[in-house]
């Protein structure tokens, strides 16, 4: 799981108001390396959650984006790079995503987030 | 920190098996299993329904037109549990194998859009189409775990989800697509739940391709090899949300379809197993002729021109099926069946086809988008929708 997936997954479980971001428990993090697409970072700089980029980002080890940005940041290629690379190249293998609000884990196994509710939390 | 490798396009990680459109002349083949006298699995656990903790639907269904909550429309009915769910997951790597020609239609709609969008495939199953366009981003999500896992073989970025409840957050998504989804819920509340989310998950002025196999269909030959739900199995299972309990005749029954092609040969089974998600039999007319005069046999067909629920078969070639292990329970329950002359285990998915301007009228019922086009392609109706407001 990319942290591009991370920044637009939210907790659906009945009964939450806000379930983003979901807290990420790290096990394995691998990096893989992608060519840098400037349309795409611009496009979606705009809709990314900051904060929550730069707090996963952290978490899985990668400290060089700064607290804030704005959009005359992309002009720069070292802050292209990093924000690249954050979005992108970081991979959570294994660990959990956790809902914010009932601390309930959804299971992150081989790189795959598995976001299916039990019947109970519908 | 493991380093894995450079990988050489943008966002496309794998080798897609096979971008050229490979022409399905074998996929007409249908493996004719004998159809049960009932048509439908009689040994189904109504129990299981009725559970009073779980929010499904009520056991059997109130015939008042009971509204069900919001809440229960995200429960899984039984009926796509078993025929959609169990069967996608037993048969993952056979019908993956199969799933490689690219649909134009989709094709020219992922490439048409801007550089640098986020596509978001709703029910993406084998992965088909993620990463069509390389100059795009795409997450792929699937209620199916072992197809997951064959789109995350290849590179791509997955998660399992449910397409009636998606995990995204509102408005994220350039563009989103649904292809071949749709069919597989059972009731309208649910198929509606599932456009509300396609809409809610794109942009402002975000476009949503959906496309559904068609009840009217191009290759007639094929529907006399599905079986059709009949009007009791309906109501248990599905419940008042279906139109189409209401329309049919209550003295209609199910016929065992006659046995075609009894010669099937076993290497058009290996070689194709299923017919392409674009090719769909044409909807079965019970009578072999169209010239039944009886009161039963044009009550019958008139209640046949209605038909849109159905099962459809998958044959999985016994070699196949070896792999899976999971048949061996399935045949053991009566969730498949073993056919010794076609050397399948035989799998029933549950499909509700679409009549003509039912998906036109599905979407319209849905605010905040708006229709940019229709059209119907291979069987399939499809549409495009723009998303007009958050």
């Amino acid at each position: 799981m990319r942290l591009l997936t991370h920044n637009m997954l939210s907790s659906n479980i009945k009964g939450v108001t806000n379930g983003f971001p979901l807290r990420i428990e790290v096990e394995k993090v691998v990096e893989k390396e992608v060519d840098l697409n400037m349309d795409f970072l611009r496009n979606m700089f705009a809709k990314i959650e900051w904060k929550a980029l730069v707090e996963a980002s952290r978490t899985m080890g990668y400290s060089e984006l700064p607290d804030d940005a704005e959009s005359s940041m992309l002009d720069s290629d070292e802050f292209l790079r990093k924000f690249h690379h954050a979005l992108l190249e970081l991979h959570l293998e294994e660990g959990a995503l956790v809902c914010p609000e009932t601390g309930r884990k959804f299971p992150v196994n081989k790189g795959i987030p598995n976001m299916l509710l039990h019947e109970d939390e519908v | 920190m493991l380093l894995v490798g450079r990988r050489p396009s943008f966002g496309i990680t794998s080798v897609r098996a096979c971008s050229t459109a490979i022409s399905f002349t074998g996929c007409h083949f249908r493996g004719l299993a004998t159809m049960k006298e009932e048509g439908m699995d009689n040994s189904v656990d109504f129990s299981a329904i009725s559970r009073e903790k779980l929010p499904v639907l009520p056991p059997i269904v109130a015939r008042n037109g009971q509204k069900c909550s919001s809440s229960k429309v995200q429960a899984t009915p039984e009926i796509e549990k078993k025929y959609v769910h169990r069967v996608y997951d037993a048969i993952a790597p056979h019908f993956s194998s199969t799933r490689f020609a690219k649909w134009p239609k989709v094709q020219t709609f992922l490439n048409s859009l801007p550089s640098g969008s986020l596509v978001l495939d709703a029910g993406c199953g084998n992965g088909k189409y993620l990463g069509l366009n390389p100059n795009c981003y795409f997450i792929g999500c699937d209620i199916s775990a072992p197809l997951i896992n064959i789109c995350a073989d290849k590179g791509h970025e997955v998660l399992v989800a449910d397409a009636v409840n998606l995990p995204y957050r509102s408005g994220y998504g350039d563009a989103a697509i649904s292809i071949a989804v749709l069919h597989h819920l059972s009731t309208e509340i649910r198929r509606k739940k599932a456009v509300e989310e396609l809409i809610r998950i794109v942009k402002p002025g975000g476009l949503v391709l959906i496309t559904v196999w068609a009840r009217e269909q191009e290759d007639k030959a094929l529907v006399n090899k599905w079986t059709p739900l009949n009007q009791k199995y309906l109501e248990e299972w599905i419940g008042p949300g279906s139109p189409r309990v209401r329309s049919s005749s209550s003295s209609f029954s199910l016929k065992s379809i006659p046995e075609t092609e009894e010669n099937v040969s076993v290497e058009q089974l290996k070689d194709v197993g299923e017919e392409s998600a674009e090719k769909n039999p044409h909807e079965i007319m019970c009578s072999n002729s169209n010239d039944g005069h009886s009161p039963l046999d044009s009550k019958n067909k008139a209640s046949n021109l209605y038909q849109q629920e159905y099962f459809v078969p998958w044959h999985l070639p016994y070699h196949r099926a070896e792999v899976s292990g999971a048949s061996v329970n399935a045949v053991a329950n009566g969730l498949a069946r073993k056919d010794d002359k076609k050397g399948a285990v035989v799998y029933d998915r549950y499909y509700h086809v679409f009549s003509e301007g039912e998906l036109e009228r599905l979407v319209s019922g849905v605010d905040g988008a708006d229709i940019v086009d229709r059209f119907y392609d291979k069987s399939n109706w499809c549409i495009i929708l723009e998303k007009t407001s958050s």
